[in-house]
């Protein structure tokens, strides 16, 4: 028993690579778990995406339903905007800061049927005094919004416009890229007799 | 030895039972441990849905230490902790008839807007704009939990940042809580609701808490702000006032703090409102 090894090997039947056949049903029934294990796979998996949940089945399937389209979008995009640039001023609910800026909140320049003046100023700034509510503000804004791009200031406005117990229609990106084709070089605008010039 | 097995062996047969079951565990150590370690262990805070806001918001000290008391009371035996959604559909919503309504209207007669999947929403939204009017397709989540009321949306693991340990359960004797905040957001009831849970909710199989509670005479003749409203029924005798101990206010807060109802990339859906938080709590 120096040499056991040769009792671990399988007796040779028959020539060599001949072994006991595998049974067809093995070989089929592999076939069909392995299918079955796929197809599960597949369903549940999510790919391995720590993002992805029942129900959904895959990354592209969980961007399709992301909610984008529509009015909400539109506002959420103008709030994002809103509270970087804007809310640090006129408040995170439009109530304005004494000594800093007016409230836009029930604004009449805010809620003005037309909305050319409204788009101008964040483009332009605002130069001296402006009554807002039946308060006078005599302060200087500057052009923040020269920056945004359309459907931003759009997104912006509209959302200033829908806010706060704000009844003004939306601005759309149209009327942005309109009104600021008109308006290239123009300096600030100096307070409410300025913006009273604007034609509305 | 026994007689017919030579020591050589024995030593080979050890070394590959280590071997493969050393193999076997290491795999499933890599798979169930490691892995999702990769993956959500340095999971950070999130952003809402097409908002600036930050998900989840860090809780209150007394919330943390709240989820503690969840803990040692053995609430996770009775509650989970862990919403499912099984499916999602999409309704296209009308939100202007645009200046052609009659166009529009006439479609609407022949278009199916609700329960679609997202490409008949797609198409359907596309048809009403294409005639002038204006739509926002809704993103719904559906699914038993969600019918019942008891969230707007599956779990996800950002639910779960703040807590530690997590406290999943697996058992529903009761409702889950994984938005419970939302939806029962009043103080003074979750304490009502420990002390005596059929005060507030009638048939409610919910043991009572009472340990959380002290039963006392008013300190110096002088009542507690903090005593329980509770009906005569289940009333302390007269004279007497049930006040919350600090274990009961702090799991009352971390109750307060479950918050599973914004639309984050990973589980999103369209909000009904603005704030549906708040008048879910007015409703208590």
């Amino acid at each position: 028993m120096s040499n056991d090894l040769k009792d671990h090997t399988p007796a040779p039947s028959g020539s060599p690579g001949s072994g006991p056949a595998l049974p067809v049903w093995v070989f089929s029934l592999t076939l069909v778990l392995l299918f079955l294990g796929g197809v599960y796979f597949d369903e549940s998996s999510g790919w391995f995406n720590a993002q992805v949940y029942k129900p959904y089945t895959d990354a592209n399937q969980l961007e399709a339903y992301q909610p984008v389209s529509g009015a909400a979008a539109i506002r959420a995009q103008g709030k994002l905007r809103y509270d970087m640039i804007c809310a640090a001023c006129h408040g995170p609910n439009g109530e304005g800061k004494p000594g800093q800026a007016p409230p836009l909140a029930g604004s009449e320049w805010v809620n003005d049927s037309a909305h050319t003046r409204l788009i101008e100023i964040p483009q332009l700034g605002l130069n001296g005094q402006v009554t807002v509510e039946g308060q006078s503000w005599s302060l200087s804004m500057a052009p923040m919004g020269a920056g945004l791009s359309d459907s931003d200031l759009a997104a912006v406005l509209t959302y200033v416009r829908s806010s706060w117990g704000n009844k003004g229609d939306d601005v759309s990106s149209d009327d942005v890229k309109t009104v600021r084709g008109g308006i290239a070089g123009h300096p600030a605008i100096p307070g409410e007799t300025g913006l009273k010039a604007i034609k509305e | 030895m026994s007689p017919g097995i030579e020591r050589g062996e024995i030593v080979n047969t050890g070394c590959r039972i280590f071997l493969v079951s050393f193999v076997a565990l290491g795999l499933s150590w890599g798979a169930f441990v490691i892995a999702p370690a990769i993956q959500l262990g340095t999971q950070k805070q999130t952003s809402v849905l097409n908002s600036s806001e930050i998900y989840p918001e860090q809780r209150p000290g007394d919330a943390t230490m709240g989820l503690q008391v969840y803990r040692r009371a053995g609430c996770a035996a009775c509650h989970t902790m862990q919403l499912q959604q099984d499916g999602v559909q999409c309704d296209v919503v009308i939100t202007g008839m645009g200046k052609t309504p009659g166009a529009v209207s006439n479609l609407l007669s022949s278009l199916s807007l609700k329960s679609l999947d997202k490409d008949d929403a797609q198409s359907a939204s596309d048809q009403i704009t294409a005639a002038g009017g204006k739509t926002e397709i809704h993103i719904v989540p559906t699914g038993g939990d969600v019918a019942r009321g008891w969230g707007s949306r599956h779990s996800v693991s950002e639910d779960f940042l703040w807590d530690y340990p997590v406290q999943l359960g697996s058992v529903r004797m009761g409702p889950d809580l994984a938005d419970v905040g939302s939806r029962l957001g009043s103080f003074s009831w979750q304490l009502e609701h420990l002390y005596a849970p059929q005060a507030v909710t009638k048939n409610s199989t919910m043991p009572p808490f009472r340990y959380l509670f002290v039963v006392q005479k008013p300190v110096n003749g002088v009542p507690s702000p903090d005593a329980l409203q509770l009906p005569a029924q289940f009333a302390p005798p007269a004279g007497y006032e049930v006040v919350p101990t600090m274990a009961a206010k702090k799991l009352a807060a971390y109750l307060l703090s479950l918050h599973a109802n914004v639309p984050l990339h990973d589980a999103p859906f369209t909000m009904a409102s603005a704030a549906p938080a708040k008048s879910q709590a007015k409703k208590q």
